[in-house]
């Protein structure tokens, strides 16, 4: 996602400017921060009047890594509005699309756009493995960099193959899916998937999935790292001796209060189980204590965004997005939203999945240490190999089910208000949505960068990643190379660069 | 042509999706790594893939605006943002409309490719606030952010890689070609010739329900998605059912219509998924085509077609 906030804008990203950390430095290391989204998109003021489909083609476009989460959210949400229950294949062909284009995106953000930092010279130069990082992740060179782009763009032809094309389809329409794949494409989407898991287990994990899933705990985790020189050598392997030296986990605590909004609905004939109807759970989490969610306690505050003033905290069905650009004089300083779950911040993405989902192993990282650098770059790496089986239970189910129906006729969509709530890679991601006529009304997004990125609230409490940047040392004060792998570890959309320092001593 | 010296390439990020870096990525032959590599290119930045400290970035940009540092090829994605009211201030770096920083590398660079349909025309928000505009359009209007005058170094034109997301093979071929030398031939929208002398008509499998008018009228019917669902397959150029996205297929191979994401309107105001039209024959016909002729022409074909066709048993 990149940007995208209220506004339509989307919030963040890219090093040059889309987002834009000013910190202040007291000791060495960070005692204030502000985020600050500098792109306004205006993507909600461009949805109004428009046809009631074209949130279908417009909003995919509001990110390049994850078209296809725009995309289902907002046929979810027509689907709400026009009360269509897509048939059980087009669940499927819906939930494995959606799936290979987070698999492509954790993978390409832990490798290409976090781990390459382990590779930054001026930084780790003097870091005991800093010359293997190099060796593995310099920018078009390093081994790992080189097959994890090599081996992302082979899977996202799982969504070539499913809707045509990677990015910007827009196969998924309320009541189901525009055409079922032949045979021989189905079964080339089962080989294109084991393919990529077999160079998943043997680069990224180093083992099979099912010794990967009996990792429970800490300690299961301590044994895994010792039992074979291919744990070791692997990515993951890699990642939690380099972090352990560089003390990743110690770093980038925030809030430490989850959100997840739940994803991927299941068929109603499927092998596959999960919670409430849908294989990842929603809920709230304090720490690890886990509540249910509530989609109606969410606002969007916007006393420190660039927007007209005046109005309470709304809830997304409610809220306006008139941009003001006031420049940096006043309390407003950024083009995010500012997202709260009942009034609360909170982060959302991998991590908050296992949290959310009862992932033993990642509770007791969370238990222990809080969230941390560590435990959600390690959530974003891992979490294909709990995906990945049900990607094959899918497909198989689709082979035998070929014949059945993928589409349930929607003739019109009828007046109405529906939203989409789904987990994109990066998170908790909503689309709320009023047609009328046949047209649309109202249209608001909230990207999960929205939740991750967010500047203060009313009440002055910070962003996610605003308050897990305090107390982060700041070695260098022209290349902040922790304070970049605190907001890396959130994977703001794309890559983002912090710079902008202020020092205060 | 040249392929010994080293080139450097320059990508900046305009108010856009990264969907072309993300195309791109997706490039099969060559992939990314074997282009750099075998064409002797030099990344000095790419957001997504660059790991150098914002320092060192600073310091790659002085030099080029400086004149130290020659750029040979500057890619741009996403669109100008000129909003509010020409300062640009809705897409800002360190303070500055990020439009400054543009100018100052267009002006030094050999060449200047607009990669995607928002840097290319404005794309999503050239209607908007955010008064987005592309390098050298604005939709239709030559002009654009760089003037109708601009040409880089090379002597060139802004070379415009429209699509939404601008075609893998497109970026890769035209980084190709740039890197070897080559002067592109263009058309009256800048689009080079190569990959845009064709439509995406051309190649559709769908073509057969075209030519007779068996048409679909609701998703999933299997028939010509252009009279109904509107697709501007045979209505704008592109590549899209020559060369397959993702070496696998094309939107209307899914049953999903072309959205005319090449063309310099993109995104039009009128309903995607509908095909305006005056009893039943669409308002845009192909390029080129007489309305009456064609009116007399598809009533005869639509009398004409086989059986096969009207039962929809050819797989498409």
């Amino acid at each position: 996602m990149v940007k995208t906030t209220k506004g339509i804008a989307i919030p963040l990203n890219r090093v040059e400017g889309d987002l834009e950390i000013r910190v202040e430095v007291d000791n060495g290391s960070v005692v204030e921060a502000w985020s600050t989204g500098t792109m306004f998109r205006g993507f909600e003021m461009m949805m109004r009047g428009r046809g009631a489909l074209d949130g279908l083609v417009v909003t995919p476009r509001i990110c390049g890594i994850c078209s296809i989460t725009h995309l289902t959210a907002a046929v979810e949400a027509l689907d709400a509005i026009a009360g269509a229950v897509p048939p059980d294949n087009a669940r499927r062909l819906r939930n494995l699309a959606l799936m290979t284009e987070n698999m492509q995106s954790d993978v390409r953000q832990a490798i290409l756009m976090f781990m390459v930092d382990f590779a930054n010279q001026e930084a780790y130069r003097e870091h005991p493995l800093g010359e293997e990082a190099l060796k593995r992740y310099a920018p078009l060179e390093g081994r790992a960099a080189v097959e994890v782009i090599r081996e992302t763009k082979r899977l996202v032809q799982v969504v070539g193959i499913i809707g045509g094309q990677w990015p910007h389809t827009s196969f998924m329409v309320p009541g189901g899916v525009t055409s079922m794949p032949e045979i021989s494409k189905i079964l080339q989407c089962r080989i294109i998937t084991e393919r990529f898991r077999s160079w998943y287990e043997r680069s990224i994990l180093g083992c099979p999935l099912e010794r990967w899933h009996e990792v429970q705990s800490l300690s299961d985790l301590a044994i895994w790292l010792d039992e074979k020189k291919s744990h070791r050598e692997s990515e993951v392997g890699f990642f939690i001796r380099f972090s352990k030296i560089a003390g990743l986990s110690s770093l980038g605590k925030g809030h430490n209060r989850f959100l997840s909004y739940g994803s991927f609905p299941l068929p109603e004939n499927t092998a596959v189980r999960g919670h409430g109807g849908r294989l990842v759970r929603s809920g709230w989490a304090d720490g690890t204590q886990v509540f249910e969610f509530d989609p109606s306690k969410i606002t969007e505050d916007i006393s420190h965004a660039w927007f007209e003033q005046g109005s309470e905290p709304r809830h997304p069905f409610e809220s306006e997005t008139k941009p003001y650009a006031s420049g940096q004089s006043g309390r407003q300083y950024s083009w995010v939203k500012a997202p709260r779950y009942d009034g609360e911040a909170a982060e959302t993405g991998p991590l908050a999945e296992m949290v959310i989902g009862g992932n033993p192993f990642f509770q007791e990282m969370v238990a222990q240490d809080g969230a941390n650098i560590f435990a959600r770059e390690l959530a974003r790496l891992v979490r294909p190999a709990y995906m990945l089986p049900y990607m094959k239970i899918w497909l198989d189910e689709l082979l035998v089910e070929r014949n059945s129906n993928f589409y349930n006729p929607v003739k019109r969509i009828p007046d109405g208000e529906g939203a989409g709530l789904i987990q994109a890679a990066r998170g908790a991601l909503g689309h709320w949505v009023k047609i009328e006529d046949e047209r649309i009304t109202h249209y608001q997004v909230i990207t999960p960068t929205s939740w991750n990125g967010s500047p203060r609230d009313g009440r002055g409490v910070r962003g996610a990643w605003e308050e897990a940047l305090i107390g982060t040392p700041v070695k260098d004060i022209n290349n902040p190379v922790e304070a970049g792998h605190v907001i890396r570890s959130f994977d703001p959309c794309l890559v983002c660069a912090v710079h902008c320092l202020h020092k205060r001593i | 042509m040249k392929m010994d010296q080293t080139k450097t390439v320059y990508w900046l990020q305009g108010g856009g999706c990264g969907g072309d870096t993300f195309s791109f990525l997706s490039s099969e032959f060559p992939n990314v790594i074997e282009l750099f590599r075998t064409l002797n290119l030099k990344l000095l930045w790419h957001p997504s893939l660059s790991n150098i400290s914002p320092g060192s970035h600073e310091s790659i940009v002085t030099g080029i605006v400086s004149g130290e540092q020659p750029l040979d090829i500057l890619l741009v994605e996403g669109s100008v943002v000129c909003g509010p009211a020409g300062t640009g201030m809705f897409h800002t770096r360190d303070g500055q409309a990020k439009k400054e920083l543009l100018f100052s590398l267009a002006t030094k660079a050999k060449l200047v490719m607009a990669v995607g349909t928002c840097a290319s025309y404005g794309g999503f928000g050239a209607d908007d606030v955010i008064e987005a505009v592309g390098l050298q359009f604005a939709k239709k209007e030559r002009g654009g952010f760089l003037g109708e005058d601009f040409v880089a170094g090379s002597g060139q034109p802004v070379i415009n890689l429209a699509g939404c997301p601008c075609h893998h093979d497109v970026v890769v071929g035209a980084i190709i070609s740039a890197a070897s030398g080559v002067v592109f031939e263009l058309d009256k929208y800048q689009r080079p010739l190569e990959w845009f002398g064709t439509t995406v008509h051309q190649g559709c499998t769908r073509n057969e329900y075209h030519e007779y008018r068996v048409e679909e009228s609701d998703f999933g019917e299997v028939g010509c998605l252009f009279f109904h669902m509107g697709c501007a397959g045979p209505l704008v150029p592109g590549l899209c059912n020559k060369s397959l996205w993702n070496q696998q297929s094309s939107k209307t191979r899914a049953g999903v219509p072309c959205f005319g994401c090449t063309d310099p309107e993109f995104p039009r105001s009128t309903p995607f998924f509908q095909t305006p039209n005056i009893e039943g024959i669409p308002l845009s016909l192909p390029m080129g085509v007489n309305r009456a002729h064609y009116m007399v022409y598809k009533g005869m074909a639509a009398a004409a077609a086989p059986e096969h066709l009207k039962n929809r048993k050819l797989k498409v």
